[in-house]
């Protein structure tokens, strides 16, 4: 019976940078091409002509390099600070005797490889009253029969299957929660596996009637090559303790797609997920804070997720992750400059704009300038000086975060390699992506090819 | 005879930030030329108005008195 719901009349409008007639693959790579000469011609310009900027504008460079390293070392002690006050408040929390209805959402395009694992994993949750809403975005390979296999009743939890035109994961979201009672609503993806006890930690901080929604604590399942060992290490390392360290003020910025758990009342205050930018779980996050909700993380509630296994998969996730950050923040710049009360909510878009902005750049300036120095002045002590502290930093951060978590040790010495080409690779990556955004290039979901590793 | 460890790890960076930049720009540049070559989705098709409706919404008949 499910399969024959409604189907949406028109999908939602597409993305600022889509919305008009696509260009031709070859002249988007031209144009690609282009920025890329571009920025490696004035880079080396930059660094073979110093002298022609002027001594006002190398100072202005030093200090400005200066004040980056020292901003780094603060915001790696402040986020290490408060993720542990945050850590150990929830230490405290007592858990509730009764659990509130749940309705988790999974919807999925073309994911035959991991669908039957991702729902085997919802039927051996330790959560005493919930059903599952599984939405097939018009998948074309097969994903729906898999779906269907589980209609029905399990032991109590009801699942429930709807097909409908493929018009991307925002909608096929709405479409689930449209069909859904429920008080909570859990969104996931359909690649990720969620730990049985997630959902019994999670609910317990809508006790608190502030409370909009909680971030869970997504972890790298396929760890099996370097590549997905040190994206297991970033997500520990690098998100998680970001999101632990933000929830101490109730304000983390991105709801991540693999487990959101939301109010019922507080999505639909929003509308609901837009279809208008490449990263929906940030822009559904930054309209709940803009709404005055508040946003935990509970880092109990564990989902595993796929990671990409190759170099250009990375790159192609987080160019997409990069460009919805900024069509996102395009899309709520009002909020930069209003609070409305809420300080929480531009505090959070402007730490997105350095984060995602300014800090990538940094790190590429920072490279070359050490680099330049090291190779003109013959100054190689302040480029070792430079490199070891922030190996250190990241080492003892990483540590830090492993023992939080009670995760694999052996994952911290990737802290060493982490900080010798991987985040300088991601951070190039982020900076194109940026430019290309400004630009205003063409640019589709790019969904990466799955493993079937959950 | 001593061994400058200092110049050593610098060398080590420094070639190691060089082979970096210039792999993450040549991957991405290899990104950007893989996705050019890539199959236009079925969403980019309809986008262009040349897609096919790969699905049709099944609608049963009414039941016949």
């Amino acid at each position: 019976m499910t399969d024959q719901q409604e189907v949406p009349a028109t999908p939602p409008p597409a993305p600022k940078s889509v919305v008009k007639r696509p260009m031709r693959p070859i002249l988007q790579l031209l144009i690609s091409a282009a920025i890329i000469i571009l920025v490696v011609v004035a880079t080396l310009l930059l660094f073979k002509y110093p002298q022609k900027l002027g001594p006002v504008f190398i100072t202005a460079l030093v200090v400005t390099l200066a004040s980056f390293l020292l901003l780094l070392v603060l915001r790696h002690f402040v986020l290490v600070w408060f993720s542990y006050l945050h850590t150990r408040e929830l230490s405290r929390e007592e858990y509730p005797e009764s659990y509130p209805f749940i309705s988790i959402i999974v919807p999925a395009f073309n994911e035959v490889e991991v669908i039957q694992s991702s729902l085997s994993s919802l039927l051996e949750l330790r959560y005493p009253y919930y059903e599952i809403i599984a939405v097939d975005d018009g998948s074309t390979d097969g994903t729906y029969d898999k779906m269907k296999e589980f209609e029905g009743n399990h032991y109590g939890v009801r699942v429930s299957v709807y097909r409908k035109e493929n018009s991307g994961k925002a909608d096929a979201l709405n479409y689930g929660v449209r069909r859904s009672k429920a008080p909570i609503v859990v969104c996931m993806d359909s690649d990720s596996r969620l730990t049985p006890n997630s959902l019994r930690y999670a609910v317990n901080h809508f006790r608190d009637p502030h409370v909009g929604a909680v971030a869970g604590n997504v972890k790298v399942i396929n760890r099996h090559n370097l590549w997905t060992k040190l994206q297991a290490l970033e997500y520990i390392e690098g998100l998680n303790i970001v999101r632990n360290a933000q929830a101490f003020w109730r304000s983390v910025n991105v709801i991540p797609g693999p487990i959101g758990i939301f109010r019922r009342a507080a999505m639909e205050g929003t509308g609901g997920y837009d279809s208008d930018t490449f990263a929906e779980d940030f822009d559904m996050t930054v309209k709940m804070l803009a709404d005055g909700w508040k946003i935990d993380y509970e880092p109990k509630a564990v989902a595993y997720t796929e990671a990409p296994e190759g170099l250009l998969d990375i790159i192609k996730q987080r160019y997409r992750w990069c460009r919805g950050v900024l069509q996102a923040l395009r899309k709520q710049k009002h909020l930069l400059t209003r609070s409305e009360g809420n300080i929480t909510t531009p505090l959070s878009l402007w730490y997105m704009i350095f984060e995602g902005l300014v800090w990538p750049a940094m790190n590429i300036f920072a490279n070359l300038f050490f680099v330049w120095i090291a190779l003109i002045y013959g100054m190689t002590a302040l480029l070792v000086m430079w490199w070891l502290l922030l190996t250190i930093l990241d080492l003892l951060i990483a540590v830090h975060a492993i023992l939080m978590e009670r995760e694999d040790m052996s994952l911290a010495i990737y802290a060493v390699l982490y900080r010798f080409f991987y985040i300088l690779i991601i951070d190039v990556c982020k900076v194109f992506a940026t430019l290309e955004e400004l630009v205003g290039l063409d640019m589709s979901w790019g969904k990466l090819a799955r493993k079937g590793r959950i | 005879m001593k061994v400058d460890w200092v110049n050593i790890l610098a060398v080590v960076i420094f070639v190691s930030i060089v082979v970096t930049l210039i792999l993450a720009v040549a991957s991405y540049f290899a990104y950007k030329v893989r996705e050019a070559r890539r199959p236009k989705t079925a969403a980019e098709l309809r986008q262009e108005g040349q897609a096919k409706v790969f699905f049709s919404e099944y609608r049963p008949e009414a039941p016949k008195q």
